[in-house]
């Protein structure tokens, strides 16, 4: 473990622990994108490059912005609303998620050491080896994603739509129904 | 390697925390981005260790994922803020049984 390791983990857990406890939602959103941006960094250590690239233009690019918009265009930046009906939550939560990380660390320390290094073949994760691979054993996987993602921009321009537009008739049209109403008569 | 491992096990516990003790929508939508980037973080340090490319492959599958996710997501916020004025998920208690 070096130095690097050291900062990056302090860098994460520190921004993590602002993203989800600063009142401010402009200032949780902030540490966030400090959290992915230190992530993108540790996937570059891990010869992840094209993760890492991948992770600052979707996540640290287009997803915050989009978040950031929404708090934004809601006015709703603040995260305190009003007087808390489960004032226990919190303690509950806090000991749930302690819980949880060491059910996380046991089951990672019986998984017996991974020999680092041993047979690298990871070519910086850069796009010609990962290309590779998406287009062959994953292109299954990536065509679904596609769907996924066409079926989800439809969803959410439908859900966004101000209203329903009723169908709107043209008063010549009520016009002349009333008056093949009043011949048939 | 195993540092990064416990280390995305960090992340996913401090992203539960926020999904359970944050009251307004958006701020739990961030916690669960949280919590999806540290199973990435944990892909990245398998496919580390291992020396074989389906880790990152995967990982990048679960970033498009969590971006279709975010967009639904947003808009049901979206939609909820218009009708009730509020994205706090303590007034969303029409459904009780």
């Amino acid at each position: 473990m070096s130095v690097f390791d050291l900062l990056m983990g302090a860098l994460l857990v520190a921004s993590a622990l602002a993203a989800v406890t600063l009142k401010n939602a402009i200032h949780a959103g902030l540490a966030l994108v400090g959290n992915f941006l230190a992530l993108a960094v540790v996937y570059f250590a891990l010869e992840a490059q094209f993760l890492g690239w991948i992770q600052i233009i979707v996540y640290a690019g287009a997803v915050m912005v989009l978040f950031l918009f929404v708090i934004m265009l809601l006015f709703d930046a603040k995260a305190d609303v009003g007087p808390n009906p489960l004032p226990w939550m919190r303690p509950i939560a806090a000991a749930l998620a302690a819980l949880l990380f060491l059910a996380l660390a046991y089951a990672y320390s019986s998984l017996g050491p991974i020999d680092p290094l041993a047979d690298v073949k990871l070519a910086g994760g850069l796009p010609k080896a990962l290309g590779a691979i998406l287009y062959g054993g994953w292109l299954y996987p990536v065509l679904l994603v596609a769907v996924l993602l066409f079926a989800a921009t439809v969803a959410a321009v439908v859900l966004v739509q101000p209203q329903i537009r009723k169908t709107r008739i043209k008063p010549q049209v009520l016009e002349r129904d009333r008056e093949l109403k009043e011949v048939g008569r | 390697m195993s540092y990064y491992l416990l280390l995305s096990a960090l992340l996913f516990a401090i992203g539960l925390y926020g999904v359970l003790a944050r009251r307004t929508a958006i701020l739990i939508f961030m916690s669960v981005e949280l919590m999806l980037n540290s199973a990435n973080l944990a892909l990245a340090a398998f496919a580390r260790g291992s020396g074989n490319l389906n880790g990152q492959a995967m990982a990048l599958i679960v970033i498009a994922l969590a971006a279709a996710e975010v967009a639904v997501g947003l808009g049901i916020v979206v939609a909820v803020f218009r009708s009730r004025q509020s994205t706090a998920v303590d007034d969303l208690a029409e459904f009780r049984g």
